[in-house]
């Protein structure tokens, strides 16, 4: 049984069709990232699978359970958790409270969020509201909160997206370390292609609203589709 | 039967016109500056007070008076733009607030300088009957419905074909868009409060001489032409025409079935069914305030 | 502890105003509490989750027209009719706010303003029920509570239960759920957020809070009438809320007692006191959005920070 199973799914935005008959599976916990040039209906998938658009055709299970169309507080107690491409947090709530919010439902406290600061080197603003971090210690705080919600399936919005240099480093690691930790499914959209070449265990290439290619990074980087996809 | 049906319809659309007014102008300055003013109401009171005072004191002209009275609140518009709504730009919350406490200030400020009692605006044209077929209305009913028309048409060709209505258009459909063409979009806020302003005024200054002036008589067209924006599809020009129309002709033409009294909320459970209905009225493009 | 002192104090002397006051300080400060109490329940809702309603003092009318009805045609006791009266404004709360939440932002404001305007027009033409615009009148006081003085000690005491009830639910897990509704739903649904439903409990909260209000408001006045519960009124109760500090325990108190007891002293006529109110809420929106509350926090905090 497979941790995410998306089968067919149809999404039409007026006379746009963002997503034409999507489908695909990830059998079990592992790193993967989600490409594609823009438009091809990435995060169009993610609001399908996470309850936030509901698709006009096709299905989405988690752990072989239908949940087509579930509101997303649903989804999230059933263990999906997401970052946003625009980056969200509470910003009125300090870094500790966003994270304690977060992990309200999992019991994960005090300690926990504290350790996770430390790993992305915010301890020092646990305290400040949220809204007086850079952009980029932002998106850190928000995956982290991602983190705290002990996700089955993670869907992380181009994580790295703003992000400088030393912070992406930083990222890098956490993911990595958290997921040595808790192994669990991470998809990750990502158009900083070495970003996501190094982190990703598999590549699953979407265009004009459906699936081209999946494979290994090696792999990927290597097919004539993709580079034509891109191109083209 | 008949009869009594286009009776009701013919004063519908006639209430339904003075809507139209009130909502073109809250629409344009929606459209343009994503402001929602609740104080449209009080500037369309203003209009009926600011009329009678031109009337009487001034001119002695009700044409003449009508021209001023918009030409003062187009005045008033732009200051309050400059003053209170651009400053807030970005926080809805606060302007409507704002625009609340300006509905306090204004509504007793009417009180304290015109006192509480009903004024009369006293023209020709309340006086003199028209027949149409076995009925008769009063001229001023057909006047209000052919400004309205006359207005409706002006505008549509003003957004349409002017060099200026064209950078409204722009400046409404995307901001930094339209600052990177070169169009002065700070201006066209202003300009578009003293027009949207100004056809408030009108419809106070049209609707003194058949209904009375006085504080609270602003209430009603404001809260109608709300509920006529938010039928037609909030941000439509040609929505917040046919929306206007249909909440005016919708509690005229209830009267026949329903006590009068219930009319008001007619046409408020018109609105809220409709968007049930339709979230985005009927001609709306974006549901802007969505998520 | 020094906090939980200086609270039972101030308590303490507002139950000791009427040794000292007169009756028209006494009167003031009942209609001052109680525009606290509906406040209290917009606060929550507009203060605490940001759902800015135009209707609110129309649930308190639905609150006093129960009562009033159980009490003089259905002859019930007071304490019955009020227990009563509040669910069912808190019901009518989350019925209408049901309806009034699946729109948004400017659409949640309009719809539920029309609301507000439909309850006012059924309270004021309902004749057989209401008695319509000249209002239902033979209302009773509440056992013990008939003169001013003991009034006052009922309508101060529904005042503190409503500030203990924000209090409660502000501390609460739902209270800071309402949070981060406030600041972002699309990420608090994403927590797991039912904010749905917990946008309509806050509704329904609000709403008894109201109906608590309307039933005392209108047994002091022994009379209920549309006049109390009109768009000017909700439009007030958005002011009291605002002009304390939107969002803070204490604003509806220090809103309420501007907004009801200096004007009182103020020698000046109705309507330009009315003016300045309305001038007042712009500068407030403008220069101090978090209110009176926000500017004596900040006051406090700056004359602390010097003595040091």
């Amino acid at each position: 049984m497979s941790v995410l199973a998306v089968q067919g799914i149809e999404k039409r935005y007026g006379g746009v069709s963002a997503l034409a008959g999507c489908s695909f599976e990830i059998p079990g916990p592992g790193i993967y990232g989600l490409i594609g040039p823009n438009g091809a209906g990435k995060t169009t998938l993610f609001d399908v699978i996470a309850g936030n658009t509901p698709p006009d055709r096709g299905r989405v299970a988690i752990d072989g359970a239908d949940v087509t169309g579930l509101a997303p507080h649903r989804l999230a107690s059933l263990g999906v958790a997401r970052s946003f491409q625009e980056c969200r947090v509470f910003p009125e709530f300090s870094c500790l409270e966003n994270l304690l919010f977060s992990g309200r439902r999992q019991g994960a406290g005090q300690a926990e969020a504290r350790r996770l600061l430390e790993l992305v080197r915010l301890e020092s603003y646990a305290e400040q509201p949220a809204a007086a971090l850079s952009f980029g210690q932002r998106r850190l705080l928000e995956i982290v909160g991602t983190f705290m919600q002990q996700p089955r399936l993670l869907l992380l919005d181009e994580p790295a997206a703003g992000v400088n240099p030393a912070l992406l480093e930083t990222l890098s690691q956490f993911l990595l370390a958290m997921f040595r930790e808790r192994p669990s499914v991470l998809l990750v959209i990502e158009h900083n292609m070495e970003f996501v070449m190094a982190l990703a265990g598999e590549i699953v290439v979407m265009h004009q609203g459906a699936v081209l290619e999946r494979g290994t990074p090696q792999a990927i980087q290597a097919s004539e589709r993709v580079i034509e996809a891109y191109l083209g | 039967m008949a009869a009594a049906l286009l009776e009701q319809v013919i004063n519908g659309a006639m209430t339904g016109s003075v809507y139209v007014l009130v909502a073109l102008g809250m629409v344009l300055i929606y459209g343009v500056m994503h402001v929602l003013n609740f104080a449209h109401g009080v500037l369309f009171m203003l209009g009926g007070y600011l009329c009678h005072f031109f009337l009487t004191r001034l001119t002695g002209n009700y044409a003449l008076a009508v021209l001023l009275t918009m030409a003062a609140l187009a005045v008033v518009g732009a200051m309050l733009e400059r003053g209170v709504f651009r400053p807030l730009q970005g926080n809805l919350r606060n302007q409507v607030i704002a625009s609340l406490g300006l509905i306090l200030a204004l509504e007793n400020l009417a009180v304290a300088l015109w006192g509480p009692n009903a004024l009369q605006i006293k023209v020709p044209a309340t006086e003199r009957l028209v027949a149409l077929g076995e009925l008769r209305f009063p001229l001023q009913h057909l006047l209000i419905i052919g400004v309205t028309a006359a207005v409706v048409a002006a505008m549509f060709v003003f957004l349409k074909w002017s060099k200026f209505g064209t950078a409204l258009r722009a400046t409404s459909q995307d901001r930094n868009a339209a600052r990177v063409v070169g169009i002065p979009v700070e201006r066209m806020d202003v300009a578009s409060f003293a027009l949207g302003t100004a056809l408030a005024a009108l419809g106070g200054a049209l609707v003194g001489p058949l209904f009375l002036v006085f504080p609270q008589m602003g209430d009603a067209p404001m809260v109608k032409g709300l509920a006529g924006i938010l039928l037609g599809g909030m941000g439509s020009v040609p929505g917040a025409v046919v929306g206007g129309l249909i909440i005016g002709i919708a509690e005229s033409v209830s009267t026949l079935f329903l006590p009068t009294d219930y009319r008001d909320s007619v046409a408020f459970a018109i609105m809220v069914l409709i968007l049930l209905a339709r979230p985005r009225g009927l001609f709306g493009v974006r549901a802007r305030g969505e998520p | 502890m020094k906090r939980l002192v200086a609270l039972a104090a101030l308590v303490a002397a507002l139950y000791a105003v009427p040794a000292l006051a007169t009756p028209y300080l006494l009167h003031v400060m009942v209609l001052s509490c109680l525009y606290a109490i509906p406040a209290v329940g917009l606060n929550l809702m507009l203060g605490y989750t940001g759902l800015v309603s135009l209707g609110h003092i129309a649930f308190a009318g639905i609150g006093a027209y129960v009562a009033a009805w159980l009490m003089v045609d259905a002859r019930l006791g007071f304490w019955s009719a009020l227990a009563i009266a509040v669910a069912a404004s808190g019901l009518a709360g989350a019925l209408i706010g049901a309806i009034c939440l699946r729109f948004r932002s400017h659409f949640f404001m309009i719809v539920t303003l029309a609301f507000g305007l439909m309850l006012y027009s059924v309270m004021n033409n309902w004749d057989d029920v209401t008695r319509g615009a000249a209002g239902f009148p033979g209302i009773p006081r509440a056992p013990g509570f008939t003169t001013l003085e003991s009034f006052y000690r009922l309508a101060l005491s529904g005042a503190l239960l409503a500030f203990a009830i924000q209090w409660r639910v502000v501390r609460s897990d739902f209270g800071r759920i309402l949070l981060a509704l406030r600041q972002d739903e699309r990420l608090a649904l994403a927590k797991g957020v039912n904010a749905a439903l917990c946008k309509t409990a806050v509704f329904a909260l609000g709403s008894a809070l109201a109906g608590l209000g309307g039933v005392l408001l209108v047994s002091f006045l022994r009379v209920a009438a549309p006049a109390s519960f009109t768009l000017a009124e909700s439009i007030n109760a958005v002011l009291v809320v605002i002009v304390g500090g939107a969002g803070s325990l204490a604003g509806p108190a220090l809103g309420a007692l501007l907004f009801v007891a200096l004007p009182e002293y103020l020698r000046v006529a109705a309507e330009w006191r009315l003016v300045a109110f309305g001038v007042l809420l712009v500068l407030i929106t403008l220069f101090a959005p978090r209110g009176l509350a926000g500017l004596i926090a900040e006051g406090w905090r700056r004359v602390a920070r010097r003595s040091q």
